[in-house]
């Protein structure tokens, strides 16, 4: 994919993918690599960060290091699954919305039109509430609701191809249908998903945790992010700052997948393969420049 | 650098062609323009005085720098580009001397412009007479009612027909040349003495061509408006001016009164400009050559 | 120019409305329930549930309880039998006063910033605008919520950190309630507004119309306000409209936080308690809200830019 080797010649992009893979490596590991165990309480409760407790303990003494590794997986798993869902719901009506006729057009986009308007967070907290209390249904529903992201980007890429001169050509040029889909539709539609993707995912962090601090979809003992924000809500006057670990994690990862998404746009197409030559060019020339004085010097 | 130096042909005596009787409202003196982000001197050397009621032509291809020359004469040189020699004097003040807020109050009332492309030149957002009337209510201090009514006397000055309509339209209702007039009567509307038109007849057709000319030779006998009339068309050129300059690559090959350039061109460069509008009918814009 | 607006939001708001009645149906639950407990007896239930009129075809329920809507009457609470349209009026007043004022802040702020980052481009001015923009725009509604209450309440004790008092209380109170809830809500609405308002005025800038209004002798400051901010409006208005209903949405985290009375926090704990007529009226509610926003948008907008600029 060459896509991928010139997000990673970004500066921006090294940094997004190394993130993102800090983050996907903890939700994998975390809960081998938690030092306690999440759910176990003691004594101690609401300590400050110590040798055995890097992070403190809550309000029921459990380490709050441990439940943080560990609640990294119910954000990130939750995200994709958001993310991977809208894509579904999304990308392929929207695909087809310029292929399958009129009446699919308008049934489509009338009812992208209604999931914009719908404030997504109320209605999320009301539909899982009433459906059932489960994070899987929670993250399907939301993935539903920022499907209309998906639909649009994917529906103006196929039109962009289907009204192109070059497709026109190929069809009179008797090309098969399966060619000019693989040889020009994926060109054009799969960077504009890939870029919206990575968008959704950051998004899909946001909404899981701001669902587990609502305490919807998850059962009580499990930690999450948003659930152990919510409890340090509740004892702020003692821990000022537990908030901020919980908190950076979410940006950070929030900040990595919109990284990721600016590189993608930027190096997909013409224009971004410009981009990623003239700073080879520019790096290369400074190397050249660094190197000539000091040969010089000596 | 430069360019091995052409034969820099003047007419006569500069004298005999423009009769200096009034001062000039505008003097470019050997104005060289440098793009400070190549380092490369794009302008070499450009001069020529302007006096009221008179029309100096600048005709080149595109790429010469009568373009920048124009800009630097309005104070709207692109982002790096540098007048580094030679002086430019608007009714007698050097526009180096000038501050921002001196440039705004010169603008409009003293030098003004008309470009290419007309209709990116009005906003797209608001009706037409509004804009011209913008002009009138701030460079002349009239008030709403006595803009509107001195707008439809501009429109109306500029040959559109059913000025009340036009004044209320939008940019993209109105045709190429109707855009052009506006233009012109938004130009004229605080007074100036000088009009600058670069290229202001190139995207339209010949008639629509023709009667703007038409217009500009019009307002220049009634208002006594020096014109600088900037083309690549030496036929555009050869109806409106009285004096020519022959651009090429930034440098004056040859300049002089029209009838002289025209009918004994001294440059290879403007021969072959002459040859190519041949075809054109430009042999009635050189009379003196047949009757010598 | 509201009628072609008003004509657009026609399907939205069906579909939408459909949608949440449908939601009772899909969850299967009943008044029946929640007054009788888990060990009612089968007739027991039909009979709560013909008193609801539940017994009736789906379509006939649906077209009555639209038939309210449009009458502004939104039914019975299925948990202790007041009305709705009352409940949701109550939190209403309290929603939109943190909204407006979040929407003030954020367009306010968004304003400043990006005309800043705009007018001085490439400098370190607009890499540091560029920098804060991009730092507020992943935080999160709720987190900023959190660190503001730990900040600005629990810390330094400057605003309350829970709690709404009525304007008719007193504008200072009012204030001082609502301020930490909505500077939560508008760095989102901040960042949008900076972001598009900085590229849309770049792009202006650009444009040779510019060129043409400062040779007209405009000043500086007639071509920004005048020619260069109008054009750029469009598409920042546009974003503002796509983001209230996010505004909305948001809510429910916030008057969590803050401890507000709001609609949001009546939603949660209406559908937590299973009480579907209740969403039902929030969700109806809030869809009002966004409709009645996005046509305000559409009519300043129709000033703003004429109908070409739109592509209408």
């Amino acid at each position: 994919m060459t896509v991928i080797r010139r997000v990673l010649a970004l500066t921006s992009g090294r940094i997004a993918v190394a993130v993102l893979a800090v983050i996907a490596l903890l939700a994998a590991l975390g809960p081998l690599l938690a030092p306690q165990n999440p759910l176990a309480t003691s004594v101690r409760t609401l300590a400050d960060p110590s040798a055995a407790h890097w992070l403190g303990t809550d309000y029921l003494g459990r380490d709050t290091f441990s439940r943080l590794l560990d609640g990294s997986r119910v954000s990130v798993l939750g995200s994709l699954e958001v993310a991977l869902t809208a894509l579904v719901v999304g990308a392929v009506p929207g695909i087809l919305s310029v292929h399958l006729g009129r009446a699919f057009e308008w049934v489509t986009l009338r009812l992208t039109d209604t999931l914009v308007a719908l404030p997504f967070l109320l209605f999320a907290v009301a539909v899982i509430a009433l459906l059932g209390n489960g994070i899987t249904q929670a993250m399907l529903v939301t993935g539903v609701l920022v499907s209309p992201l998906f639909y649009r980007v994917a529906r103006a890429a196929t039109l962009a191809v289907a009204r192109s001169p070059y497709v026109e050509a190929a069809i009179v040029s008797g090309a098969s249908l399966g060619w000019i889909v693989r040889r020009h539709l994926w060109a054009k539609v799969l960077p504009p998903l890939a870029v919206a993707l990575a968008q959704t995912i950051g998004t899909g962090f946001v909404i899981v945790s701001s669902l587990t601090f609502l305490g919807i979809g998850v059962q009580p003992p499990e930690p999450t992010w948003g659930g152990l924000l919510a409890s340090d809500l509740g004892y702020l006057a003692h821990q000022p700052w537990a908030p901020a670990a919980p908190a950076l994690l979410i940006m950070v990862t929030v900040w990595a997948c919109n990284l990721l998404a600016d590189a993608v746009r930027d190096v997909s197409g013409e224009a971004g393969r410009a981009l990623v030559d003239r700073r080879r060019a520019r790096v290369h020339r400074t190397d050249q420049a660094v190197t000539t004085p000091a040969g010089g010097a000596r | 650098m430069t360019p091995p130096t052409t034969q820099h042909t003047r007419s006569e005596q500069p004298g005999t062609a423009t009769e200096p009787t009034a001062a000039p409202v505008l003097s470019v003196r050997d104005v060289h323009i440098t793009d400070r982000a190549s380092g490369r001197e794009i302008v070499h050397g450009v001069s020529f005085d302007l006096t009221p009621g008179r029309t100096v032509g600048i005709v080149g291809e595109s790429g010469s720098g009568k373009t920048l020359t124009c800009r630097a004469a309005l104070g709207i040189l692109p982002p790096h580009f540098e007048v580094t020699a030679g002086s430019i004097e608007i009714a007698g003040t050097d526009i180096t001397t000038l501050t921002p807020a001196r440039w705004t109050a010169l603008r409009a009332t003293t030098i003004s412009a008309v470009f290419q492309d007309p209709a990116s030149y009005l906003n797209p957002s608001i009706r037409v007479g509004a804009q011209i009337a913008e002009v009138l209510r701030v460079k002349t201090g009239l008030t709403r009612r006595e803009a509107r009514d001195r707008t439809l006397e501009l429109l109306r000055a500029v040959h559109l027909r059913d000025p009340e309509l036009v004044r209320v339209q939008y940019p993209h209702e109105l045709s190429g040349g109707m855009l052009q007039r506006v233009l012109i009567a938004a130009a004229i509307a605080a007074g100036p003495r000088i009009l600058i038109a670069d290229e202001a007849t190139t995207a339209l057709d010949v008639t629509v061509q023709a009667e703007i000319l038409d217009l500009l030779a019009d307002l220049r006998e009634r208002t006594g408006l020096a014109l600088v009339v900037v083309s690549h068309d030496l036929a555009v050129v050869a109806q409106l001016c009285d004096e020519v300059l022959v651009l090429r690559h930034g440098e004056v090959v040859e300049q002089g009164p029209v009838r002289s350039v025209l009918h004994d061109p001294r440059h290879d460069y403007t021969r072959l400009l002459i040859a190519e509008h041949e075809q054109y009918g430009l042999e009635r814009f050189r009379p003196a050559k047949e009757h010598a | 120019m509201l009628g072609r607006s008003a004509a657009l939001f026609v399907p939205v708001f069906l579909v939408a409305t459909f949608v949440t009645f449908a939601l009772r149906s899909l969850s299967g639950l009943s008044p029946a329930r929640i007054q009788l407990g888990e060990e009612a007896t089968p007739e027991a239930i039909a009979r709560v549930e013909a008193e609801w009129g539940l017994d009736r075809p789906f379509l006939v329920q649906y077209g009555d309880w639209f038939d309210g809507v449009l009458h502004g009457r939104l039914g019975t609470s299925w948990t202790n039998g007041s009305d709705i349209s009352t409940l949701i009026g109550v939190g209403l007043g309290v929603s939109l006063s943190v909204a407006t004022f979040a929407l003030l802040i954020g367009v306010v702020v968004g304003f400043v910033l990006g005309t800043v980052a705009a007018l001085r481009r490439t400098t370190w001015i607009d890499r540091a605008v560029t920098g804060f923009v991009t730092v507020i725009s992943v935080m999160p509604a709720f987190v900023v919520g959190i660190v503001l209450v730990a900040v600005f309440a629990v810390g330094l004790r400057l605003f309350p950190s829970a709690g709404y008092v009525p304007v008719a209380q007193g504008i200072g109170p009012w204030i001082a309630h609502i301020t930490l809830p909505a500077v939560a809500l508008s760095f989102d609405v901040i960042a949008d507004v900076a972001r598009q308002l900085r590229t849309g005025l770049i792009a202006a800038y650009g444009e040779n119309y510019v060129t043409g209004a400062v040779v007209r002798g405009l000043s500086p400051r007639r071509v920004f306000f005048g020619h260069v901010l109008r054009n750029a409006l469009g598409p920042t208005l546009a974003t503002l409209g796509l983001k209230f209903p996010a505004l909305v949405g948001a809510s429910v985290v916030t008057e969590w936080i803050f401890g507000l009375q709001g609609f949001g926090r009546f939603a949660n704990d209406a559908a937590q308690a299973g009480d579907v007529p209740a969403v039902q009226g929030v969700l109806v509610v809030s869809i009002v809200l966004v409709v009645t926003f996005n046509l305000l948008v559409n009519l300043v907008l129709a000033r703003v830019t004429p109908a070409s600029q739109r592509g209408v």
